[in-house]
């Protein structure tokens, strides 16, 4: 990886990791470009539009800065503040401008999916409070993780984004009561918030009974590439929400000065978080090689990052994934791009496994421990 | 001796010799003057060496909190006049012209900012103005970082970062639009969740609007004795037994907020 792209952006570890193991993510490295691009026109369009108590955020591909020909445009204005009837027209005025075809054909993006929880306003009060409970909906649940684990506030107004950010993980660290506290067994501390891991799993599990949802509501319609993103993107987000809750603790890390408190693991998760999901697995592999050079972490991290390459690859091919998000189940087994996208999904996973099970991982016992049951 | 007072501005907008007056006969022990209006300025400085202060272990002075870059000299002349071992408590976002501010050493202390302001609020921010005048304190005000962030994620990072320059502490209740309040039971939670963290000699100045400015002597200082007691209480220094003496029903709340 040349290192040009991420340097300007204060020195992402993904460029770091690529010098370490002297690799090249050419497809990667070309979205976070497009990507770049795309949030910088964003700006542009909506500056003066949101303001103390208002942020306009991007989600999915462009969040992750994986734009590819064909990303959905999915965001929200987020809304954090005292109540105020004239937030509707800031949020008319955003969705005009969002919604301009000349902005779709310049960025190649497409219009927030049909589901209802982009393009959209969206409350701070039930994102924080209402988590788990009657109140916490399908679509609050989303708006929720996404939050924390894909989302980018566009523009130079992102207060409002930071403090509701900040606020709803200080709701997972507050009410784990044996969070930071010794246990009677063997007096080890316990770093990971597992409130939270568990609300990450809860999301990731519920996204993979939504694939068989939309699959029975649409007939089939985009199965085969929904399916190659659930083992993909989807993946990576929930493993990078099961590492950020891993990397609460220092022997993870590797930071001797975290503070053991709650303020402290706010910090260290809203920091972890600011980065992307492929940034937080990249920082694992940085520090853990650093820290003890294997041949199995390089391994891992070239296998992952380079499965991950190839599907961006394969997403930014106008005519695979118009083939992919065509293509009947019925049609799957002889279809030579599905073999393709499934060969590379196979290496992604298996690469996973390694991350949290792999026998050599640093991640291994607490991903038995905590990440399974 | 634990130092803790008012803010004049906070117990009698524009009259500081009814806020000084209020305060003695009460326990408190520090005071700043507060000239957050520029026309306050000239006046508060001409009289301040021949107030009574003596029963103040801790006098420090308000700059005002905003002024036009031609009238910067002018304030910095004036705020020169003052006992040189009173801080002057600054907003960062006031200042024109930092090289200006230099002469005052640590005799500075800029204020960390609440959400309205678009710089100072964040240790990113505060860095960049401790990187302009070195030397300068910080004057730790828990209102504005607990109203720019609730977690008081940033009020940590700003202590674990700048506990050292922290001169004095601001103390008080601050609404989403800026307006200062006495304490609330939720503001005094935050702050305990923080306090381990701050020097334990840091003098505390509470910013706490007087709710009670129509009511008789007595019963104004039978708030500021309460409301005290509550950010002692707060700070993790100390209380009575029984807590704090609770409000005797007499609260008659301002419909005047005073803004930062």
């Amino acid at each position: 990886m040349s290192g040009s792209t991420f340097a300007g952006q204060g020195g992402s570890p993904l460029a770091e990791l690529g010098q370490m193991l002297e690799c090249s993510w050419k497809n990667i490295e070309a979205a976070w470009e497009k990507t770049l691009r795309t949030q910088e026109l964003l700006s542009k369009i909506i500056e003066g539009k949101p303001g103390s108590e208002t942020s306009v955020i991007v989600h999915g591909s462009v969040a992750r800065q994986e734009c590819t020909q064909g990303s959905d445009l999915d965001w929200t204005l987020l809304v954090d503040g005292v109540a105020d009837a004239s937030v509707q027209q800031t949020y008319l005025v955003v969705k005009k401008t969002l919604s301009s075809e000349a902005i779709f054909k310049d960025l190649g993006l497409k219009p927030p999916g049909r589901e209802g929880t982009f393009g959209a306003l969206t409350f701070s009060q039930p994102i924080m409070h209402f988590i788990g409970g009657e109140e916490d909906s399908n679509s609050n649940t989303t708006r929720r993780v996404l939050l924390l684990l894909e989302a980018q506030p566009v523009g130079i107004r992102k207060e409002a984004f930071d403090r509701v950010r900040k606020g709803v993980l200080k709701r997972y660290i507050d009410e784990d009561r044996g969070l930071l506290r010794r246990s009677h067994a063997d007096q080890s501390v316990r770093w990971v918030p597992l409130f939270l891991l568990n609300d990450f799993a809860r999301y990731w599990r519920t996204m993979a009974v939504d694939f068989a949802y939309k699959q029975f509501e649409r007939g089939n319609e985009g199965y085969a590439l929904r399916s190659i993103k659930l083992g993909v993107s989807r993946k990576l987000l929930f493993a990078s929400g099961l590492l950020a809750c891993f990397w609460c603790d220092p022997g993870i890390s590797k930071n001797v000065d975290q503070e053991s408190s709650k303020q402290g693991l706010v910090s260290c998760l809203d920091s972890f978080l600011s980065l992307t999901p492929l940034e937080r697995l990249a920082l694992f592999f940085v520090v853990q090689i650093k820290a003890s050079d294997s041949q199995f972490m390089r391994d891992t991290a070239r296998g992952l990052l380079d499965a991950y390459d190839d599907f961006l690859g394969l997403l930014n091919d106008p005519e695979k994934r118009k083939h992919l998000n065509e293509l009947m189940p019925d049609d799957e087994e002889g279809d030579a791009v599905f073999q393709e996208a499934r060969a590379m999904r196979r290496r992604f996973r298996l690469a996973i496994q390694d991350v949290f099970f792999g026998g050599d991982s640093p991640l291994h016992q607490h991903s038995i421990e905590k990440g399974v049951f | 001796m634990t130092l803790i007072g008012f803010s004049t501005g906070a117990l009698s907008l524009g009259n500081f010799t009814k806020a000084l007056s209020l305060m003695r006969g009460t326990s408190m022990t520090a005071v700043e003057l507060s000239a957050l209006r520029l026309p306050e300025l000239p006046t508060l400085v001409g009289v301040a060496p021949g107030l009574h202060l003596g029963q103040f272990g801790y006098i420090s002075f308000h700059a005002p909190s905003r002024f036009s870059a031609e009238e910067e000299d002018n304030v910095i002349n004036l705020l020169d006049r003052l006992p040189t071992e009173w801080p002057i408590i600054v907003h960062p976002d006031t200042i024109h012209d930092p090289a200006k501010w230099a002469r005052f050493g640590g005799r500075i202390a800029l204020e960390n900012m609440d959400r309205r302001k678009p710089d100072g609020r964040s240790v990113e921010e505060l860095s960049s103005w401790f990187k302009k005048l070195p030397n300068a304190r910080l004057c730790f005000d828990l209102a504005h970082a607990h109203q720019c962030d609730r977690t008081m994620t940033e009020a940590f990072r700003i202590l674990l970062r700048f506990k050292d320059r922290i001169c004095q502490l601001h103390i008080s209740e601050l609404d989403s639009t800026g307006h200062h309040f006495p304490l609330s039971f939720g503001s005094m939670l935050a702050f305990s969740e923080i306090a381990s963290l701050i020097p334990k000699d840091a003098p505390a100045i509470l910013e706490s609007l007087n709710p009670l400015r129509e009511a008789t002597d007595a019963k104004q200082r039978g708030w500021i004795e309460r409301e005290a007691c509550r950010a002692t209480e707060a700070l993790g220094r100390g209380v009575a037994t029984m807590g704090c003496p609770p409000d005797a029903g007499e609260i008659l709340l301002s419909s005047a907020p005073l803004t930062a």
